[in-house]
């Protein structure tokens, strides 16, 4: 199965609040506490926009697929802080959720009510092997299409705000149903001979 | 080209009976041994106990190196278990939720109070893979998975598709997770922890009981098993995953992605529902998770669900995070192999929502060919896994 990436979206910390804007209306309403769910929402909704989904989508069609790297971390660091300066009166029951790498695909399943896969992996330095899986997802059968990337670190010295994570994601799906719309093709993913999906 | 993919091996470290065989964890299990007791939080001084499933692993190893110790006690079970000797080119696929987190825990204890420091390598959650997969040499495909209480049944499911379609031939496949005072706190400040016994299903059930434990699958497609002539379990079936898209921390209502989510599994696995067997149900013990859960059993099989065992195993053993989803799914293959229900423990008074067959405090003898686990968690997650006999 040959598969195509239909959509494209790659943001900083510093370039959220234009795609939110673009987002608004279309996206559940929602408490967002962090820049790092902000960015990955408009980040996510950026590709699903490229790739001309109707939003909210409502099915179980796309399947999810991030990659982190030490983002989280600095969720974590900040929730165990609060507990050694103030004891368990400083455990916070907003952040809590945010220690668990998956808050962030949740945030955007949430907001763009996509209910199928959701898988996030923690990554060392890059995100392609969550996006190799998630062509594998797609090409196996075991989701129609797939929206896939990660979020990395852009500049240490940097704050959230100002740019420190990236955002990266693609929109993945079969190239049979994209002929057949006449959409607009970023890349083809060929299986090659190992079966390895190739990005050329 | 589909190849069927049969579990060869098994091994876990759990509260009941840790670094003891497969099998003696499982007869404990069956005779419906708790292993929760009040205990103190592994590092901070807190002045008080929580009741806990906690892992001794003696006086002379440091908290912050139990995660490897464990994680590595279930692999080299579930290797030797399956007689696998040549494995360079097996994979493996790791699920955990908070990995190696006491060793945050140590280094802020000791660095936090004069700011944060750079965090090692070992802090983060792929490290536990690449260590695992370095130190025992696998060298194929390598996966962490972070999905919350969800994480071990999805590392499994993707091994199990990684096999299926044909990018590997055998993967090492599980999950790991320690008890630590940062989640101990925090589900303590959610008041999502009991005070008193841990009863899933049960009218009075009032919260969870944090457990730890690791736990591993050996994963072979047919070919190679078979022609090592490899002893064999079972079969992974079906495995899907899906997003309930409604709550950060709370379930959906009326349980739409783990209804989603076992739907996908069986008809990949091509069952009717009144060809399961057993269910080894999430079963936390809190008042939102059973009650979701049974909806969600009720909406895919109907009329059967009353009539499919049902039983949680964390009323026994407590919620080991990443680890639960893979010590649960050992439990399927060995209620498939040995024709034994394991039961819900502490299962006392039945709630009149949660009308379905819990096999309540002993366990029972049925015939199982089929079995399916179940796993949800924080941010709607949802995963089913469907197991089979070989």
């Amino acid at each position: 199965m040959n598969l195509v990436i239909t959509g494209r979206c790659k943001l900083t910390g510093s370039s959220v609040d234009e795609c939110m804007d673009r987002l608004h209306g279309r996206i559940k309403p929602m408490r967002l506490l962090h820049t790092l769910e902000r960015l990955v929402i408009a980040a996510i909704g950026g590709a699903l926009d490229d790739a001309g989904i109707p939003l909210p989508v409502g099915t179980s069609a796309i399947g999810l697929y991030l990659g982190i790297d030490r983002a989280i971390e600095d969720i974590k660091d900040k929730y165990f802080l609060n507990i050694l300066h103030e004891g368990m009166l400083g455990a916070s029951p907003m952040l809590f959720p945010y220690t668990s790498p998956n808050a962030l695909a949740a945030q955007a399943s949430i907001a763009f009510d996509m209910r199928g896969e959701s898988i996030t992996m923690p990554i060392n330095n890059s995100y392609m092997d969550v996006i190799r899986y998630s062509t594998f997802c797609v090409a196996g059968g075991y989701t129609e299409m797939a929206v896939a990337g990660g979020i990395t670190m852009n500049c240490e010295a940097l704050s959230l705000h100002e740019g420190r994570y990236r955002a990266e994601f693609f929109f993945i799906r079969g190239m049979r149903s994209v002929a057949e719309r006449g959409a607009k093709i970023y890349h083809h993913i060929k299986a090659g001979r190992d079966e390895e999906y190739r990005f050329d | 080209m589909m190849t069927t993919v049969f579990v060869t091996g098994m091994g876990l470290v759990t509260p009941l009976r840790p670094f003891a065989s497969v099998d003696m964890f499982w007869n404990a299990l069956c005779s419906g041994e708790d292993a929760i007791r009040r205990m103190a939080p592994p590092m901070l001084d807190m002045e008080r106990e929580w009741l806990m499933g906690g892992i001794s692993t003696g006086d002379g190893v440091r908290a912050e190196n139990k995660f490897c110790l464990i994680a590595e006690g279930a692999l080299e079970m579930a290797i030797k278990d399956s007689g696998l000797e040549e494995r360079a080119s097996a994979g493996i696929s790791v699920g955990t939720v908070l990995g190696n987190v006491l060793l945050k825990e140590k280094r802020l204890q000791v660095n936090g109070r004069n700011g944060i420091r750079q965090g090692s390598e070992r802090e983060s959650l792929s490290y536990i893979t690449s260590h695992l997969a370095g130190k025992y040499g696998l060298k194929g495909p390598q996966f962490t998975v972070s999905t919350a209480c969800a994480s071990g049944t999805d590392a499994i499911g993707i091994a199990a598709r990684t096999i299926t379609d044909g990018r590997a031939d055998v993967m090492v496949a599980g999950g790991v997770d320690v008890l630590s005072d940062f989640a101990l706190i925090g589900f303590h400040a959610l008041q999502a922890l009991t005070g008193e016994k841990v009863r899933p299903f049960d009218k009075n059930r009032s919260g969870l009981a944090l457990g730890e434990g690791a736990a591993f699958l050996v994963l072979e497609s047919e070919r190679h098993a078979v022609s090592r002539k490899a002893r064999l379990y079972g079969r992974i079936r079906g495995y899907a995953s899906r997003a309930d898209a409604n709550h950060l921390t709370g379930p959906h209502k009326e349980g739409r992605g783990l209804s989603d989510a076992i739907r996908a599994a069986l008809s990949q696995a091509r069952l009717s529902p009144h060809e399961v067997g057993y269910i080894n149900a999430h079963g936390t013990g809190t008042i939102y998770n059973d009650l979701m859960e049974t909806i969600a059993i009720k909406n895919v099989f109907r009329r059967t669900a009353y009539d499919i065992p049902i039983s949680s195993t964390k009323s026994m053993l407590g919620h080991s995070f990443g680890a639960a989803g893979a010590i649960e799914t050992i439990c399927c293959l060995l209620s498939i192999r040995d024709n034994i229900v394991p039961p819900t423990i502490n299962l006392v008074e039945r709630d009149p929502e949660c009308d379905l067959d819990y096999v309540p405090k002993i366990a029972r003898h049925a015939i199982v060919k089929q079995a399916v686990s179940l796993s949800a968690g924080f941010g709607g997650q949802n995963a089913a896994i469907v197991v089979g006999e070989a």
